[in-house]
């Protein structure tokens, strides 16, 4: 079979999985306001495993919140979240984190004063155990975690290109950078969700091709990749799914071809090249 | 005496308290609102206002003179220490302001010991004038002459706030800083002229005060604390602060009299942390489904 | 593993105890080894709340009441004869500890200035409280008579012994801290104080992490003071005071927020720039008590805080950088 023979094959098989499968995520009429401000107003959707989902939307629709929603650091005022069939809404921000879902932010978040290394080897919190004693009197079971830790981190920092600025200050990096380390920071929870806030925003071509490669290289490992992004060609290139958004509600959800030709999503858009 | 009397003398020491507590309040929030700035030498403005107002009658002026020198040679240093000392840090946190004032008001609590000693000081009672008895306590007119300063006080800035241009442009300042200097504010005359009227006020109270408590080199840090403590519970509002001053210093008054003296001081502080640590239980019933 | 990437150094410590060894062979003057028992002292209470402002972001103000508190119970059961001196002082940091850890959970929920302002509520209670429990605490003149420190027999007679035993502390809890702070946990906790969203967003339970943090410092510091009271022999509420708040923020600022061993190197210029003060100005002006102390200290806060807000560390760190610099430069090029 050729490659495209292979890919249909594929899908056919993951159309009828997909039946049985429950989502990894499904948000049921999942609503928050500040003030008067509907900003998510019953949102629903399902988020099959290891799929690459984007979401889209004007400015202001809300794409952000519905993460912070998500990952617990805000409350939802009303509607269900279920992580892998758990109900997490309500749930502090540290709790959801450690049940499997990882994030990036728009702005980065970076940890300021400390270094790539430290930086990324805080996403690996959930995965050690370590406490105040044993950390402060550097029992043995406390290095070897380190170690361990360490040792995985520098894999993730590898795996998105950046091993040789492991001991460099997060100042000292280019914007690209910056955002590869909020990344491998993700990736250092071993997340079966990774919801990414407008990862390519502000880079250039060649690091959009390279993130490119990166993200089909994790779906391939079996993550479940969220996007939320401006940037149409790349949604539209790397997405079997997308989700649309405006002013706090899914106005529409397809494939990327099915959006593309959506009329509500056009006139939101209007003006804009989707 | 009676009961009666004892707790009009209550009141009325309380609300003699409570007035200076509120202006204080206010060289607080004024601060605060304009400059996001802690200024812990609040407290020490206060005791200049008494302090050199002691040192300006014993050269021989008139008290009127003498109150007039005093308050104007604190509104200078408040503005020194604004043009000096709060205005060059480079990079200013909340944390390095705080600790700049306190640094601040350890120095001129230090300097007042050296240059004016450590005794107690006092000044002559504004009116030579026998006390009122009322219900059998006592209210003496300097008393009267406290609360008139707070009546002053508080006319005096409302007219300016609401009335002035200067007084519209500080409010907006408060309210949106971003903004303010966005419309052509000057940020550094407003807070120049905010730390100077911290220090005028400050001062007034302190010389107010005086006659009745009487002033020394330490009684910056309990006064400009008890402030704060008015200041905070009213959420930096400027007419909350001085209904919070009068509470305190009524609730104090009574306290103290009918309780004991002794921690008095520390029951100030203690309404201050527990209004803190309340403020940060949310009133609004957010929707918690379940506990982790 | 330090900022760049080697096996964090074991020369500074092992140069760190030889010195304190080494110090009172060198200089047995019994004026000096007092001195530096302070140095000590204090460098604990500054690395303390050194690690608390500078590391985690809590602005805690409350350091001088913690080791009141220390201070006055570990004299207090020892002055009754309730229990042995070295047992009061562990139950003194217990005591604190509990205090802290009660207070902690609400307190921590204070952001920035205001926990600043609470704490400082904080220590002024604490003051007040030990001039009025007179009964326990001797009031204004203080607890005096406490005998000296012993140790199944081994009575601390001498200045020598307590300044060991300050130093003890003080390198250990050096050592625990900067273990604490190169590990999961002091990731944990700095990351907080960078973006307490994207920390919390990484499974860090921030309000525990803090609370733990308060804890622990209250609990070290709590030892500090029953060290303290057994070498001065008494305690008074003028000692845990306003002032000595002054003085460890002094410490910490000139040392460099940052740096651990930046707030034990600002420990020791404050403590011997207070004795030259008392010293030689003493001799000039009369009227030297703390609060004089206090107006040097004002200003030196002032100055340092516009003119080097690095501290002396940040300045080290400089050199350092800049020594390196050159050496590379001459390496290159040996013409």
């Amino acid at each position: 079979m050729n490659r495209s023979g292979a890919t249909r094959h594929n899908h056919e098989h993951s159309k009828i999985a997909t039946v049985e499968k429950d989502a990894l995520l499904h948000l049921d009429r999942l609503s928050k306001h500040f003030g008067g401000i509907r900003a998510l107003d019953e949102v629903t959707f399902r988020l099959e495993e290891n799929r690459i989902v984007s979401m889209i939307g004007p400015n202001g629709a809300g794409k952000t919140t519905l993460i912070n929603v998500v990952t617990g650091i805000y409350l939802p005022d009303s509607g269900e979240v279920y992580f892998q069939k758990e109900d997490i809404a309500g749930l502090p921000a540290h709790s959801i984190a450690s049940k499997g879902i990882g994030r990036t932010f728009q702005l980065e978040e970076l940890f300021g004063s400390l270094t790539v290394l430290e930086n990324a080897m805080v996403g690996g919190h959930t995965r050690s155990r370590s406490g105040m004693f044993g950390c402060g009197f550097r029992v043995a079971s406390a290095r070897a975690e380190e170690k361990r830790m360490r040792d995985e981190t520098m894999e993730a920092l590898a795996m998105v290109g950046l091993e040789d600025r492991a001991f460099h200050s997060i100042s000292s990096l280019p914007l690209g950078e910056r955002k590869l380390v909020g990344i491998a920071r993700a990736l250092c929870m071993k997340p079966r969700l990774l919801m990414l806030d407008e990862p390519v925003g502000g880079l250039a071509a060649h690091e959009i091709e390279k993130f490119l490669a990166l993200i089909q290289r994790l779906a391939k490992e079996g993550l479940t990749i969220f996007i939320i992004e401006h940037n149409m060609p790349f949604v539209m290139s790397i997405s079997e799914q997308v989700i649309v958004l405006d002013q706090g509600s899914k106005i529409a959800e397809g494939s990327p071809e099915e959006v593309k030709n959506n009329e509500r999503v056009i006139e939101a858009y209007l003006g804009e090249e989707v | 005496m009676t009961l009666l009397s004892l707790i009009v003398q209550y009141a009325i020491s309380g609300i003699t308290a409570g007035s200076i507590y509120a202006i204080v309040g206010i060289c607080w929030t004024v601060v605060y609102l304009i400059a996001q700035v802690l200024n812990f030498t609040t407290g020490e403005f206060v005791m200049l206002g008494g302090m050199l107002a002691w040192v300006f009658l014993g050269a021989g002026f008139g008290l009127v003179s003498a109150g007039i020198l005093a308050t104007a040679c604190t509104v200078g240093i408040a503005m020194i220490l604004e043009r000096f000392v709060v205005r060059p840090i480079r990079y200013p946190t909340e944390m390095i302001y705080m600790m700049m004032t306190i640094a601040s008001a350890s120095v001129i609590k230090g300097i007042s010991l050296i240059g004016f000693g450590s005794e107690t000081r006092t000044i002559e009672p504004f009116i030579a004038a026998k006390p009122i008895r009322i219900f059998g306590a006592s209210l003496t007119p300097q008393v009267i002459c406290v609360v008139g300063v707070l009546i002053l006080v508080m006319s005096g800035l409302s007219l300016f706030i609401h009335r002035t241009v200067f007084g519209k442009a500080l409010r907006a300042s408060a309210m949106n800083l971003t903004g303010a200097r966005l419309v052509g504010i000057d940020i550094n005359k407003f807070r120049l002229f905010c730390f100077g009227l911290a220090g005028g006020l400050g001062a007034l109270a302190g010389i107010a005060i005086t006659p009745i408590t009487f002033t020394g080199y330490s009684i910056g840090l309990m006064t400009g604390m008890k402030g704060l403590v008015a200041a905070i519970v009213a959420g930096w509002s400027m007419t909350g602060t001085v209904l919070a001053g009068l509470a305190l210093g009524l609730l104090e008054g009574f306290g103290a009299g009918f309780i004991s003296t002794g921690w008095k001081d520390a029951f100030a502080l203690f309404i201050m942390i527990v209004f803190l640590i309340l403020k940060t239980i949310p009133l609004s019933r957010r929707l918690v489904r379940k506990k982790p | 593993m330090n900022r760049s990437g080697r096996v964090r150094p074991h020369l500074p410590w092992f140069i760190l105890i030889g010195a304190v060894v080494l110090l009172p062979v060198i200089i047995p003057s019994k004026y000096v080894i007092g001195v530096m028992f302070l140095v000590g002292i204090y460098g604990v209470l500054a690395i303390s709340l050194g690690i608390l402002i500078g590391h985690a972001g809590l602005f805690s103000l409350a350091q001088p009441t913690w080791f009141g508190v220390g201070a006055y119970v570990a004299g207090v059961l020892a002055v009754r004869e309730i229990t042995p001196p070295w047992i009061g002082i562990i139950m003194g940091a217990l005591f604190v500890a509990l205090i802290s850890y009660s207070m902690g959970a609400p307190l921590l929920r204070l952001r920035g200035h205001y926990l600043a302002c609470a704490t400082f509520g904080l220590l002024i209670i604490g003051e007040i409280a030990f001039t009025q429990l007179s009964d326990i605490t001797g009031g204004n003149t203080g607890l005096l008579d406490i005998p000296p420190l012993s140790i199944n027999g081994f009575v601390f007679r001498n200045v020598f012994h307590y300044y060991f035993l300050s130093w003890a502390l003080c390198i250990g809890s050096l050592w625990f801290y900067s273990n604490l702070i190169h590990s999961r946990v002091g990731r944990a906790i700095r990351s907080s104080h960078d973006s307490e969203t994207a920390s919390k967003s990484m499974g860090i339970n921030v309000p525990r992490y803090r609370l733990q943090l308060f804890v622990l410092t209250s609990f070290v510091t709590g030892l500090a003071g029953g060290v303290f009271c057994f070498y001065l022999r008494f305690a008074a509420p003028s000692i845990f005071s306003f002032a000595l708040l002054v003085e460890l923020i002094l410490m910490i600022i000139i040392g460099g927020i940052g740096s651990l061993w930046g707030y034990l190197l600002g420990s020791l210029v404050i403590i011997w720039l207070g004795e030259l003060i008392n010293v030689y100005l003493g001799k000039v002006l009369p009227v030297m008590t703390g609060e004089v102390e206090a107006v040097f200290f004002g200003v030196l806060i002032i100055f340092v805080l516009i003119f080097m807000p690095r501290g002396l560390s940040g300045w080290v760190e400089q050199l350092f950088r800049l020594g390196k610099r050159t050496y590379e430069q001459v390496r290159r090029n040996p013409a």
